[in-house]
């Protein structure tokens, strides 16, 4: 036998060394992958490891003026199933169909797909996922959730807007102030194999939501209710497609109100006020987003005799005209080639400027326009800030619609004079009307006030930009008494209120194309007239029958205002002539309840009430005011019968 | 000559460098697969289970074989050939069984078995006796040509007939070795080393060109070899979860048991990938211990191979230690991206227990050779 030769040995030794090598090669090639891209690797492993769950953060509260909470959370669950930790699949499927009134198979086809986690259904009310949970079902999860309620529901539902699932704001102010509100959502994470099982004694890391802060907005629930309740009676009574209602603080641009009906309940957005189905998905939308929009900002319209105030504002702070200047009126005026007639088609004979105002008659204003021309009128125009947006703090503000400088003739320059063709939004126009009258100041409409965090502290007060001497202060004196006038003599006059002073101007503008004789009615109106604390605009969009602005709009303003005036301490201010025409006089209020209706009114036909009868019966059997209390002696005075 | 000899030399230390390596085998095959036996809702033990029965049957045949004259086996190299061939061919008959898209494993019963294991013992065993009988003429190159010639039926067909390319690759490695060892020269080797780098070189110099003309399945494990992170769900899948594995490890490793991979992100870590496993527990500096146990494990058997007392003995030896050494360089190579992933286990360390089984036998003919060294 031959042994192996030293050869042999040499070689197995340069084998083994080669072995040798490669293996500190592949030591090398192990420590480089630890020790240079072990960071990046580990990082990349965590990544595929962990699961991350969110926690909603709780999404800030919407406050008004008043501290009054209008926009707020509610818990709600969320239902999953985890599915490798079914153990009964079959009872799961029972209860959970049962208990959230889905049907078997929905339920089934979500219990029995193989994945992670299946969502079942979320927003699910917080007594429903209790009981659920009380069922203890192994690889159901129930988890606490948290969905923008709004306790109002309908109220100023088109300015504070609404979230969708994630939270997030989708119109209006919760859009607006996102980033405020949403504060910021925490995570779990947790390892898990790869199937998505959590591990068990595996550290969670937790990372805190940290929840929104609160918006103070200016809106007050109550004026809101107030300038809600006056527009739904004329939106029933004129069959209107729409009413906006806008109530400001002219000195500062804080809106109060802004009502825009029909509102919508912002607790279900989504469903549809005409209660239509079968839309297709687009029809839907398109729906969807006609219910949401904020006529008074979105959209434009042609504002009609109402922006005579501006016309106004601009010829007397020009100086082209003065109250006492006088017109005549055919019932139309020549303007080049075309005949513009009067509202008043046998027109209003001569009048002062003051008069004219007061008549609202196109040709006064179509002559002041024209004292004005083409150039000064836009540059006031402009100066006025009608070709920018108001800046108010709504998402979606439409731009005015105007002649562009250089195509504006004669004509046009007389149409826009008493406000026809071209557009502007309402909240344009009441922005516009309240630096004229105080003062000259051009404010930002807003309603954003301060931030506060979740302990109640102010963490940030919001200012906006204001232009001042817009006109001059004796300009802006003019346009109020000229206003003030309007509403005390002249067309206006249904928004009177004894013992407050109201300026105002109505309009009625006829919409294109006016072959369909669809009109919007309008007034502006604002309060006391000397020191406006308040100003507020109607808009009732093709109201069916009547459609003169004095007439059918003047009064919503009156209702509003005579509610609200005295909400905000404005006191009552009598002239002399009102005061001997209104002196009142305070009663005590009788005892009627228990008579007939006939003997009732036969006790109270003593004084000047207004006598309300609501129910059906002959016996009075509630009374209000009760009986013993000190009333004044023109109050109104409510019987139910039984 | 010395008359003191001592008779019964037993390499105790080849013995229990591989005592010590199946056990750690067994504890990061229990660490691999509890997890996943469990999520199969089997007990914790299942893998662990079969896979002792294999080292049980393999240890007893080790002992067994040791005690016995190894020369005892020179007789059935032919018989172990064609015996091999043979099973090679069954797997396409019914007792073939598919697994992974490749037809590898012979199933008799409930023990599944790769003939490709067996026939490396058989290759090992009949270079050995071929190298025997024609050391004279062994610096011939036409010998040379001869020996690994006979190698060919049982490459070509392991890699044809179950398409296992690294089963072929490891068996022409370890007569490439034999004869590099029983031949006293060097040229050859050297040049076809140089050639085989050459071609390498510009292989991988032109990858992305040949890459455009041939897009089959191995070109692409070479893509997800040299961009895995590129086809991260598809064939780099493997490579990327390995190297996850590795990285997150540390220079001491999550601790044993902790692996996160192995919980069904790395796929069928208990084979070919365990040792990615071992890295992300036991770090860096557990890896290294692998590997410094493996490159101990090997010098014994250089030291027994180069003490045997005949020629058949050492080339006996020196085959055994080549299918280590090229077994456990590629399998930490393909868990380190370093080159393209072929299906390889970690000898010892790795599940199966018929792979185990005849591991040991192999190691039983290398104990009993290291039986018959004369020390001095």
């Amino acid at each position: 036998m031959s042994r192996c030769k030293t050869y042999n040995r040499k070689k197995a030794i340069i084998f083994m060394l080669c072995v040798f090598l490669v293996f500190i090669g592949l030591c090398i090639r192990l420590g480089y992958l630890i020790i240079f891209r072990g960071n990046y690797y580990s990082e990349k492993a965590e990544e595929l490891h962990q699961r991350e769950r969110s926690i909603k953060a709780a999404r800030g509260k919407i406050y008004d003026a008043n501290g009054v909470l209008i926009a707020t959370n509610k818990t709600v669950c969320t239902i999953s199933v985890i599915h490798s930790q079914l153990t009964d699949a079959e009872t799961v499927i029972q209860i959970l169909s049962k208990e959230l009134e889905m049907s078997e198979e929905a339920v089934r086809k979500k219990v029995e797909k193989v994945s992670a986690r299946e969502k079942i259904k979320s927003n699910v009310e917080k007594e429903i996922g209790d009981r659920i949970r009380e069922y203890d079902l192994a690889g159901v999860k129930v988890d606490e959730d948290y969905k923008r309620y709004y306790p109002y529901e309908t109220l100023a539902s088109k300015v504070l807007g609404f979230t969708g699932s994630d939270n997030q704001g989708i119109i209006g102010l919760e859009v607006k102030y996102e980033e405020y509100l949403k504060g910021s959502d925490g995570q779990i994470l947790t390892l898990t194999d790869a199937k998505g099982v959590e591990l068990e004694n595996s550290a969670e890391q937790r990372i805190d939501p940290i929840p929104g802060n609160s918006l103070t907005i200016s809106l007050d629930v109550n004026i809101q209710k107030y300038a809600e309740q006056a527009a739904y009676k004329v939106l029933e009574k004129k069959q209107a497609n729409s009413v906006s209602v806008i109530i400001m603080n002219p000195q500062n641009g804080e809106i109060m109100a802004m009502v825009n009906l029909p509102e919508f309940n912002l607790n279900e957005p989504y469903t549809l006020l005409t209660g239509e189905t079968g839309l297709t998905a687009q029809e839907q939308q398109e729906a969807l987003n006609k219910m949401w929009r904020n006529k008074a900002i979105n959209d434009s319209y042609e504002p009609g005799s109402t922006f005579k105030i501006i016309t106004m504002a601009a010829a007397l702070e020009e100086g082209v005209v003065s109250l006492e200047d006088t017109f005549s009126c055919p019932g139309f005026r020549i303007v080049e080639d075309r005949k513009i007639r009067c509202h008043k088609v046998s027109g209003h004979g001569g009048e002062t400027f003051l008069q004219g105002a007061m008549n609202s008659c196109n040709p006064v204003f179509i002559d002041v326009g024209q004292r004005l021309g083409i150039d000064r009128y836009y540059d006031y125009f402009e100066q006025f800030g009608l070709l920018k947006k108001t800046g108010i703090d709504l998402p979606g503000e439409a731009r005015t619609i105007m002649h562009k400088k250089e195509n504006m003739g004669l004509v046009e320059l007389a149409t826009v004079s008493f406000g026809q063709s071209f557009q502007i939004t309402p909240i344009e126009l009441i922005t516009t009307v309240s630096s004229f009258i105080n003062g000259g100041t051009r404010v930002t409409p807003h309603f954003g006030v301060d931030i506060r965090n979740t302990e109640g502290e102010v963490i940030q007060t919001f200012t906006y930009p204001t232009t001042e001497h817009i006109i001059s202060e004796e300009t802006s004196e003019k346009v109020r008494y000229i206003l003030n006038q309007v509403v005390a003599e002249g067309s206006g006059k249904n928004a009177y209120i004894p013992g407050y002073q109201i300026g105002g101007k109505t309009a009625t503008s006829e919409k294109l194309p006016r072959s369909l004789k669809k009109y919007i009615s309008s007034f502006i109106g604002f309060a006391p007239a000397d020191d406006p604390q308040v100003i507020g605009i109607v808009i009732i969009d093709e109201p069916v029958g009547i459609y003169y602005g004095g007439t059918i709009a003047a009064p919503v303003m009156k209702e509003i205002f005579e509610n609200i005036l005295p909400y905000l301490g404005i006191e009552q201010n009598f002239t002399e002539e009102e005061q001997k025409e209104y002196a009142k006089t305070t009663v005590i209020m009788p005892q009627v309840e228990g008579m007939s209706l006939k003997d009732a009114k036969s006790a109270l036909s003593e004084q000047k009430f207004e006598i309300k009868v609501l129910g059906e019966g002959e016996t009075v059997v509630e009374q209000f005011p009760i009986a013993g209390e000190e009333i004044s002696d023109n109050s109104t005075v409510i019987l139910y019968l039984k | 000559m010395k008359q003191a000899k001592k008779r019964n030399y037993y390499d105790y230390s080849l013995f229990f460098i591989i005592i010590f390596l199946l056990c750690f085998g067994v504890i990061m095959l229990y660490s691999t697969t509890s997890y996943q036996a469990q999520m199969q809702g089997q007990t914790t033990t299942q893998y662990l289970k079969s896979h002792l029965l294999g080292i049980g049957i393999g240890l007893t045949a080790m002992i067994m074989i040791s005690r016995i004259d190894y020369h005892f086996w020179e007789r059935f190299a032919w018989i172990g050939y064609v015996v091999a061939l043979i099973l090679i061919l069954l797997v396409l008959s019914p007792l073939g069984k598919n697994s992974n898209g490749a037809t590898r494993w012979l199933r008799i019963g409930s023990l599944t078995f790769q003939p490709a294991e067996f026939a490396k013992i058989a290759i090992i065993l009949l270079m050995a006796h071929l190298i025997k009988i024609s050391i004279k003429s062994i610096d011939k190159i036409w010998t040379m040509v001869k020996l690994v010639g006979i190698t060919f039926p049982v490459v070509a067909m392991i890699k044809i007939i179950t398409n296992n390319l690294s089963s072929a690759i490891i068996i022409l490695g370890i007569a490439v070795v034999m004869i590099f060892i029983a031949t006293p020269r060097y040229d050859i080797f050297i040049l076809g080393g140089g050639v085989g780098v050459g071609v390498l070189a510009i292989f991988l110099l032109n990858v992305e060109k040949i890459m455009n003309i041939g897009d089959n399945f191995r070109m692409g494990r070479v893509i997800a070899w040299l961009h895995p992170e590129e086809d991260p769900l598809g064939k780099g899948f493997q490579v990327l979860q390995s190297l996850y594995a590795i990285g997150s490890g540390g220079m001491f490793g999550k601790g044993l048991g902790n692996s996160i991979q192995k919980l069904n992100f790395l796929p069928e870590p208990q084979n070919d990938m365990i040792f990615a496993i071992i890295c992300e527990e036991l770090g860096l500096f557990g890896a290294v211990c692998v590997i410094l146990m493996f490159v101990f494990m090997l010098w014994r058997f250089m030291v027994i191979a180069n003490n045997a007392p005949d020629l058949f003995g050492t080339m006996l030896v020196i085959g055994i230690m080549a299918h280590i050494a090229i077994q456990v360089i590629l399998n930490i190579a393909v868990v380190t991206n370093s080159m393209p992933n072929t299906g390889i286990t970690l000898p010892f360390i790795s599940y199966g227990g018929t792979s185990a089984m005849c591991l040991l036998a192999e190691m039983g003919l290398a104990l009993g050779v290291s039986r018959k060294i004369k020390v001095e």
